[in-house]
């Protein structure tokens, strides 16, 4: 569950960090588009290597590395599920095959490199700040934005509780469909009352700060563009025109056909 | 000072951020999963479904959409091709049809039996919107021969009647366990 490391925020002073979440958002997009667009190996290596400057800049490489390191049991998941697709449909992978999965596999990472920059660097007020700009309702945004936080603890939470009821004998693979099912329980009660349990810790931190009692809501922070926001904005669409004019005027090369 | 009424109550809002959060835990765990999307998950429905039949269906709706919301970026991130076509369909395949689950509470009885129908209500109408989806968005992906509705239904039906099998199985458990009081 470590791939989910790459989403708890850290704080730092970094030029990154004090970017508008919005703008943030916008190039997490724009990187995302680029990389769903392509299935070439050549392109999703480029953009692996774009972000790179980003996360040295801002200063959360061990964080990235970790995410990393935990997405890479995932990533061997994407690219062996790809090759055995292969060789069902059409028997010995070639070199072709090989080439495409391992580009399937680098724009996961690509997908989760991007993401993890966009949390890591992003705390939570200025997200719920930059999604109250949106007019979505606060109560929405709050939820929304919490929730996120609490995905990585709930995970972990979720783990040690998979653990503890191993060491105590429980055995999770074992007997039919039914039988599995009903092994799980010991499993999710707990969970679901220690998340009854910490809902209850939620609501008492939240009305002790005085949650929705006043009307209208000030901020202590307010957000503003800055010369950074509109470089990244800049960035971002020179990221966005060139992999869309890439995509359909040029033949990008693929590295298995000088081999052959 | 200006008072003024939230439209959630502190402790309703707490639990819905917490489950929706669990869903999402939960959704991350897979066993098997379609190419395009879709999942038998280790009973990701079941958070939500359960946070609907304890509060009424209005807050398990908001927790679905959160959940939704949740589960398009571990979609993206897990499955081997994108899941999404275009904007309309992830807004319909992922807020609203993860929103649906929160109608398991439409008959708000902590009763067995209306509980497990309401179950069942949320999956079938989440399966509606997905063969909408399919027939509409999917189309280009179906293979020759199939005709494009029969198809939708096997395919979603393929993870959804498994997801529902075990959704009701842990619900059945966990309302004969009196879960659903706790800490009220």
């Amino acid at each position: 569950m470590s791939v989910f490391d790459g989403l708890k925020f850290r704080r730092v002073s970094s030029p990154i960090h004090l970017l508008d979440p919005r703008i943030k958002f916008f190039y997490v997009c724009s990187v995302f588009v680029s990389a769903i667009i392509f299935w070439e190996l050549l392109p999703l290596i480029i953009l692996f290597l774009v972000q790179i400057p980003f996360v040295l800049s801002a200063r959360v490489q061990k964080e990235w590395v970790r995410s990393l390191r935990g997405a890479a049991f995932l990533a061997a998941f994407i690219f062996s599920t790809n090759i055995v697709f292969r060789f069902i449909s059409a028997g010995q992978p070639t070199l072709q095959d090989v080439e495409y999965a391992s580009a399937m596999t680098l724009r996961f990472v690509v997908l989760v490199e991007s993401f993890s920059i966009f949390f890591l660097t992003t705390s939570p007020d200025h997200l719920g700040l930059a999604l109250e700009k949106s007019h979505i309702p606060y109560e929405f945004c709050f939820a929304f934005t919490t929730a996120v936080r609490f995905v990585p603890v709930l995970a972990d939470e979720a783990q040690t509780i998979m653990d503890a009821q191993k060491a105590r004998g429980l055995e999770l693979e074992k007997g039919n469909f039914i039988k599995r099912i009903r092994n799980y329980i010991p499993i999710l009660i707990p969970l679901i009352i220690s998340a009854i349990r910490r809902s209850l810790e939620l609501a008492e931190a939240m009305e002790s700060r005085a949650w929705g009692a006043i009307e209208k809501r000030t901020n202590l922070y307010i957000l503003k563009m800055g010369r950074n926001d509109y470089l990244l904005i800049m960035i971002s669409i020179l990221i966005l025109i060139i992999s869309v004019y890439t995509r359909f005027h040029v033949t990008v090369p693929v590295f298995s056909s000088f081999f052959l | 000072m200006n008072q003024k009424k939230s439209n959630f109550e502190t402790k309703v809002l707490a639990e819905i951020v917490v489950f929706a959060a669990l869903s999402a835990v939960l959704y991350v765990v897979r066993p098997y999963s379609n190419p395009y999307g879709g999942s038998i998950t280790l009973g990701s429905m079941v958070p939500v479904m359960w946070l609907s039949l304890r509060r009424g269906v209005r807050f398990g709706l908001v927790a679905g959409v959160i959940f939704g919301l949740l589960a398009l970026p571990i979609d993206v991130i897990l499955l081997p091709y994108s899941p999404i076509m275009n904007p309309v369909q992830a807004i319909l395949e992922y807020p609203i049809a993860f929103g649906v689950l929160g109608l398991a509470g439409i008959f708000h009885r902590k009763t067995t039996a209306p509980a497990i129908v309401g179950v069942g209500i949320s999956v079938l109408v989440k399966l509606f919107l997905h063969v909408i989806a399919g027939i509409i968005f999917w189309i280009s992906t179906i293979p020759e021969g199939w005709i494009p509705i029969v198809y939708a239904l096997v395919y979603n039906g393929s993870f959804l009647l498994p997801e529902f099998i075990i959704s009701a199985v842990l619900m059945y458990i966990l309302l004969k366990k009196g879960t659903l009081e706790y800490g009220l």
